[in-house]
């Protein structure tokens, strides 16, 4: 009996830890986000964001980003700009309604993390690097993160016009479990 | 000659923003639209008060530089400015939490007319053409 323990324990673990799986917290997006934008030229918000967040600090490989924004909700502070950034000229809103970034990996970096992905705007699907932090919070935690996106490889307006190419771009979304 | 004017430029200023603010207030009853935290009732009332002092200087200077042809060029760039000034509005960037600015002009442009109607409306009560 005692020759079959130790192989009969190796085998419990072995199929044991085949169900062992590390998995990312799911997070809910909270009241309170912002997504800015700016340029010398033009600033502004958009309002509408959701998806799906599953982030883990100690194993962010095996976190996942699913997001969406909706072009219709941008925001310039002027109802004219409004009206161009959502028109054909621009986002073209009535034909591409979202914009959305689905992450590929997600690794730890000296500042905080980076997440590659797919962001896909204005019909263009590019590869895209955004660094990010985040924070716990009493009520859960805050992603921010600050980058910068090429509106001219998206085809988002003519490039090289009045507003510049190199589009600031700045998130910040508390999340709640 | 000139208080008459600057009496006439207050008061028509000080209607025009009572009218701007009635305005205002029926314009949010019906669009629910809330622009008050940057058009609050006393910027309206200040600004409208501000045209009616401008006005009232430029109708002294003009009546006295161009004689009986002074108020002909007065109404006419009164009038015209007013038109100008449309495009304040327009060109207005508002903050950002602001949800709907696209009925932010619809608001305001009205307003920038209330100072010349009102003083041409109440004109002839304070100056009487010679």
């Amino acid at each position: 009996m005692r020759r079959l323990s130790t192989p009969l324990l190796a085998i419990v673990l072995l199929a044991g830890s085949a169900f062992t799986f590390i998995s990312a917290d799911n997070w809910q997006i909270a009241e309170g986000y912002s997504i800015t934008f700016s340029s010398d030229e033009a600033s502004g918000i958009f309002k509408g964001f959701k998806g799906a967040i599953a982030f883990d600090e100690q194993h962010p490989a095996t976190a996942k980003f699913d997001v969406t924004i909706d072009v219709a909700s941008i925001n310039t502070g002027n109802g004219l700009q409004n009206k161009h950034a959502k028109s054909d000229e621009w986002f073209d809103a009535a034909k591409y309604p979202q914009i959305h970034f689905a992450s590929q990996k997600i690794v730890k970096t000296p500042f905080g993390y980076q997440v590659t992905g797919d962001l896909e705007m204005h019909g263009v699907k590019k590869p895209l690097s955004i660094p990010f932090t985040f924070k716990r919070t009493a009520n859960g935690g805050l992603f921010a993160g600050v980058f910068t996106v090429n509106r001219a490889d998206f085809r988002v307006g003519k490039p090289g016009g009045e507003v510049s190419d190199q589009i600031k771009l700045e998130v910040s979304v508390p999340v709640t479990k | 000659m000139f208080n008459r004017s600057l009496l006439l430029g207050i008061i028509s200023g000080v209607l025009a923003g009572i009218a701007g603010i009635i305005y205002a207030r029926i314009y949010y009853k019906i669009n629910e639209a809330d622009f008050s935290v940057v058009v609050s009732s006393i910027r309206i009332l200040s600004a409208s008060l501000f045209g009616g002092v401008l006005a009232a200087m430029g109708y002294t200077l003009l009546s006295r530089w161009l004689k009986t042809r002074g108020e002909i060029v007065f109404n006419f760039l009164f009038t015209l400015m007013s038109f100008a000034s449309m495009l304040l509005p327009i060109a207005y960037k508002l903050p950002l939490n602001l949800e709907t600015p696209d009925l932010f002009p619809g608001m305001v442009i009205p307003m920038h007319f209330f100072p010349a109607l009102s003083w041409y409306t109440l004109k002839p009560l304070f100056i009487r053409n010679r």
